[in-house]
């Protein structure tokens, strides 16, 4: 060989690079090829790793509903508060939870450290000289007020109040008593009977009270109490008395609720009696309700006293609601039972601002309830004798119990997020004040006397809606588009079509949305006649056009290329679209006595300006481009050996599209259908300006909807971070990103798919 | 260097030998001639004539692709096409099922006769035309489907939903490709599984299911290996007994082997078309001299 070389003469001179700079150039180009490769490598990871921490950031906001409720007593202790003589009538704890307040049997409130038991003040209750305490009763705790019945017929009224003050920086609770009725004492009962039992509740304008006294008489009190500006309280009173209850009956619990319309009253034969005193001068007799439960040994009004916890001596514990009838009339109907206790049900301790509540029994136990989530939190045994008194703390977090001997508790209390479960949030729930069990989602109100109503269910049906009126929108204009335009379109024309079509996409759906909120959703009102002849005019103008012209004489038609014969349908387009607009108002005329509109309403479906109509088209606006786009490439790929072989075989164009190439790009169709889906379910602006973000759960094309992804954007600016209402939108949030991370998911599989059936071709 | 290569092609072409251009003449005076005599040698003028091209001319664009192509194709017998590439023999064999329409810019002038029918007139039913001349293109291509419904795919176009007929017809064109007893059991499965052998027997069945009178092969055997292309040879050889078959082909021991009649084409021009004995042994034109001894292509 080398012989060879020398004997063909002269070597040309070698124009590569030498050893030293080729082996320079390769170690250069293996730095290269290094930090590209794990630069690639990172940042894939980076992005994978950021999608793990939005998850988990989301899950760990919403961890704490899925932690269960616990109770940890850190101290027990005695007090002077309380002696074995004068055990109290009644518990508070305050806001800040370092001040215990006791009333006691001799008339005094004693405030005392929650810490350790000392008393370091004493109030007077308002009582009656030469008078014995007969009865006592509580409001609702957040008005915090108790009741004293006397045995001469007189009542006395207070409630403690904790004036904040901020000496040297530091906070300081100073508490006091406040006397609404009044220092001294004030008359009930005009003949000086003996009050057996006592009720109080406070309305917004007058502080009701309702006694039961020793001769089996009932009366309602109606208080309005005025501080003139000389700081004198006058108080008018009215005095009602009421129909008595059947002979033999004594009464174990009574309760007012704040409307002063219903006094609620429970004997001690297991019955309920509800009755009707909105007009305190014409009170019926009493509905009677067997409890079935057992005999009613505690009873008390919820916060709004729209329900009434109620315990029983066999220990069941069961919420009552009062449920409105057709004629307007109120029952008293049990609506959920909760786990029993073990012993007889000694007392039950309301919390402040929500429908929870706690249960103490007469074998040391206490438990918690929720109303709303029907849960039974928690049941602990912290003592060996029964439970006298529970105070829970208005934040919730700090539980008083002082049990049979005197001995006081203090309990540490975690339950953030009672009111969420799995049937508050997914099942129907029976709200309070509603006649059946709903779907509602009203997650916060002025006050707290409104129900939270957390339910996903419109949520998640709004949601769908709205997606699959954009779906039913988008799909059909998308797909068939995608057909004409990837087989049939002249590549000219093609070229024209596409990108715009894609440039769609980068339109702001804020813009979209303000334009169907603001302009689409009025004009589609003004306009139903011609919204729907458009709609079904339409696709039937089209089929007429492409029949007339497939009649036409073959030299016209040869005028225009083949491809290009879309352009022709613009003109009809907008002329249909035109006409439609124009004949609109003589249609409503002649047709609807002038209007749609009404004539829906008369025809009883409701029509909302802001609907899904309206939604689907602007949302579909919005999911047209990725659909046409994604459609298009998976037509468009479709090998042309394929289509040429169908047409070889004397297939038409159409029955290859049908038989060839939509089989073929039918995973890539599907895909995109997914995409599209995947894109309506997370869209977020067009809805949150189009709907009227009505939580409501129906499939009505005139009615709005709300969305998960829109209901995030209404509500998290203005709710308290850590609150459940903050963490049920966490919850939302994830529940969406899921769910678009499956269907996305899903249409990449199918393109995964759809790929490795190519490979092979 | 090209120009003048061009210019000589054209010559050649008005100086066509008497022997190509006398069918044409035959045809036009006579209806088809009598071929009773199955000795040697082979004429064209002795055969019956399916497919007649008379001066096309084929246009891509500005380009000329074709130039005053006039042959006939005989009936029931294979017609090969040889030439270097580019020399727009798959050009003219997509004349003949027009599938050149799909091109846009394509234009083509001239006629080409099929039974004594012009296949472009006005009136033509193209899809029907494509019926009755089928076509296997150089790569394999079956539908994404199942063997079965590969088979069946152009008798449901035809609107056949018989299961009865379709089995049969089914059954038949696999026997027919030589493919029954290979994928008999396995109808059902997805013909991707099939070797690009097999495959291209089953795209020819899939062509001869619906009774095609010419089947256009382009280059069939190209992307296959010895042992399929031999195959498809033999079966090529059956198929004649019953369909016109022309055939384009890189190879010319397989023009040799598979076909009764060849022409050779170059940039565009028929340079010569004559029995494949004939044009192998003893060329008329000296460029079909240098193509087959292999001088260049």
């Amino acid at each position: 060989m080398s012989e060879l070389l020398s004997n063909a003469g002269q070597k040309p001179p070698s124009l590569m690079p030498n050893a030293q700079q080729r082996a320079r150039l390769r170690r250069v180009r293996n730095i290269r090829d290094g930090i590209s490769r794990y630069g690639v490598a990172a940042a894939g990871m980076a992005v994978v790793g950021a999608l793990g921490l939005i998850f988990f950031y989301l899950f760990s906001e919403v961890f704490p509903l899925l932690r269960s409720s616990s109770l940890e007593i850190d101290k027990r202790y005695t007090s002077s508060a309380v002696t074995s003589v004068d055990p109290g009538v009644h518990l508070t704890l305050d806001r800040y939870e370092e001040i215990g307040a006791s009333f006691t049997r001799q008339g005094s409130v004693n405030f005392f450290r929650a810490e350790d038991g000392q008393v370091f003040m004493t109030k007077p209750m308002p009582m009656a000289d030469q008078a014995e305490l007969t009865a006592t009763g509580t409001s609702t705790p957040a008005d915090g007020l108790v009741i004293y019945g006397f045995s001469d017929g007189r009542i006395g009224v207070a409630k403690p109040e904790y004036a904040l003050s901020y000496p040297n920086d530091k906070r300081l609770v100073t508490p006091g008593l406040g006397y609404p009725l009044g220092e001294e004492p004030v008359v009930l009962d005009e003949q000086g009977d003996a009050l057996r039992h006592v009720a109080i509740q406070q309305g917004p304008n007058a502080i009701y009270v309702a006694a039961a006294t020793e001769d089996k008489r009932l009366l309602l009190g109606v208080f309005s109490a005025r501080a003139s500006i000389l700081g004198i309280t006058r108080v008018s009173q009215d005095v009602y008395p009421l129909p008595s209850l059947p002979e033999g009956i004594g009464v174990t619990a009574m309760q007012l609720d704040r409307t002063g319309r219903h006094l609620a009253i429970a004997d001690d034969q297991a019955n309920l009696y509800l009755f009707d005193i909105s007009r305190p001068d014409k009170v019926r007799p009493p509905e009677k309700v067997p409890s079935a439960r057992g005999r009613i040994t505690a009873m008390q009004f919820l916060v709004g006293t729209g329900s009434l916890a109620v315990g029983t001596d066999a220990g069941k514990v069961s919420q009552w609601f009062l449920v409105r009838d057709e004629d307007n009339r109120y029952h008293l109907k049990p609506v959920r039972d909760f786990k029993a206790l073990p012993g007889k049900v000694t007392t039950i301790a309301p919390e402040y601002n929500r429908r929870g509540f706690w249960v103490g029994d007469d074998r040391g136990n206490v438990a918690a309830y929720y109303g709303t989530s029907s849960r039974s939190l928690l049941m602990k045994s912290v003592t060996d004798t029964a439970v006298r008194h529970l105070a829970i703390s208005p934040i919730n977090s700090r539980l008083l119990v002082m049990d049979e001997k005197q001995q006081i508790l203090s309990a540490d209390v975690w339950n953030k997020h009672p009111e969420i479960s799995f049937s508050s949030l997914w099942q129907k729930v029976w709200y309070e004040g509603r006649s059946a069990p709903e779907y509602i989602w009203q997650a916060s109100s002025g006050s707290d006397a409104s129900e939270a109503k957390m339910s996903l269910v419109p949520l998640s049906i709004g949601t769908l809606k709205a997606a699959l009126f954009a779906m039913l929108f988008a799909i059909p204009l998308g797909i068939m588009g995608a057909i004409y335009s990837a087989y049939f379109m002249t590549p000219k024309l093609r070229g024209y079509v596409k990108p715009t079509i894609e440039i769609m996409e980068a339109l702001p759906t804020v813009i979209l949305g303000f334009l169907a909120g603001l302009w689409l959703a009025p004009f589609i009102e003004n306009h139903l006649p011609a919204t729907f002849s458009i709609l079904f005019l339409m696709p039937v103008m089209m089929l007429v056009i492409a029949f007339a012209w497939s009649r036409l004489p073959t030299a016209l038609r040869a005028k225009v290329p083949d491809g290009w014969e879309a352009v022709i349908l613009v003109l009809p387009i907008i002329l249909t679209a035109w006409a439609s607009v124009a004949a609109s108002p003589h249609v409503e005329v002649l047709l609807f006595d002038g209007s749609m509109r009404q004539w829906f309403t008369d025809q009883g479906i409701s029509y909302d300006q802001r609907n899904a109509l309206v939604v689907g088209i602007a949302m579909g606006f919005a999911v047209i481009p990725t659909i046409f786009s994604i459609a298009e490439d998976a037509l468009f790929n479709v090998p042309r050996h394929l289509t040429q072989g169908s047409l070889a075989l004397g297939a038409t164009r159409w029955q290859t599209m049908v038989g060839v190439v939509l089989p073929t790009a039918s995973p890539g169709i599907f895909s995109a259908i997914m995409m599209g889906f995947g894109r309506a379910v997370g869209e977020t602006m067009i809805v949150l300006m189009a709907t009227g973000n009505s939580p409501i759960v129906n499939f009505n094309i005139f009615e709005g909807m709300r969305t998960l992804s829109a209901n995030i954007a209404v509500e998290l600016p203005e709710t308290a971070v850590g609150s459940s209402h903050f963490r049920v939108l966490f919850l939302a949030a994830l529940a969406l990103l899921a769910l678009t991370f499956i269907v996305n998911t899903l249409a990449e599989i199918v393109r995964q798919r759809l790929r490795r059936r190519y490979s092979s071709l | 260097m090209l120009e003048t290569s061009e210019l000589e092609l054209t010559r050649s072409t008005l100086n066509q030998p008497a022997e190509f251009s006398q069918p044409v003449v035959a045809d036009d005076t006579a209806a088809t001639p009598s071929h009773t005599q199955a000795n040697k040698p082979m004429l064209l003028t002795d055969e019956a004539i399916k497919l007649q091209v008379k001066d096309l001319n084929l246009y891509y664009g500005q380009k000329r692709a074709l130039n005053n192509v006039s042959m006939v194709i005989p009936e029931k017998k294979v017609t090969a096409f040889i030439g270097p590439s580019g020399c727009g023999k798959s050009t003219l064999l997509r004349c003949f099922n027009r599938m050149n329409d799909l091109v846009d810019s394509c234009r083509i002038e001239g006629e080409i006769l099929m039974d004594g029918k012009n296949i472009y007139d006005k009136d033509v039913d193209v899809p029907e035309l494509r019926r009755q001349v089928g076509m296997v293109f150089q790569k394999p291509n079956p539908f994404p489907k199942s063997i079965y419904e590969n088979v069946a795919y152009g008798l449901r176009l035809q609107g056949v939903k018989s299961k009865r007929v379709l089995d049969t017809v089914v059954e038949n064109s696999l026997r027919g490709a030589a493919l029954w007893d290979e994928v008999k059991d396995r109808l059902h499965d997805n013909a991707f599984g099939l070797s690009g052998g097999q495959q291209q027997r089953l795209v020819i069945a899939r062509a001869i299911a619906i009774e095609p009178e010419v089947i256009l092969l382009d280059e069939p055997a190209s992307a296959l290996d010895p042992i399929s292309t031999l195959k498809i040879e033999e079966l090529i050889y059956e198929l004649k007994n019953r369909y016109t078959i022309v055939i384009v082909t890189h190879n010319m021991q397989q023009a040799a082997r598979v076909s009764d009649y060849t022409a050779f084409m170059f940039m565009g021009d028929l340079v010569e078309h004559s029995a494949t004995d004939e044009l192998f042994t003893n060329p008329v034109k000296k460029q079909t001299e240098d193509y087959i001894t292999g001088r260049y292509g």
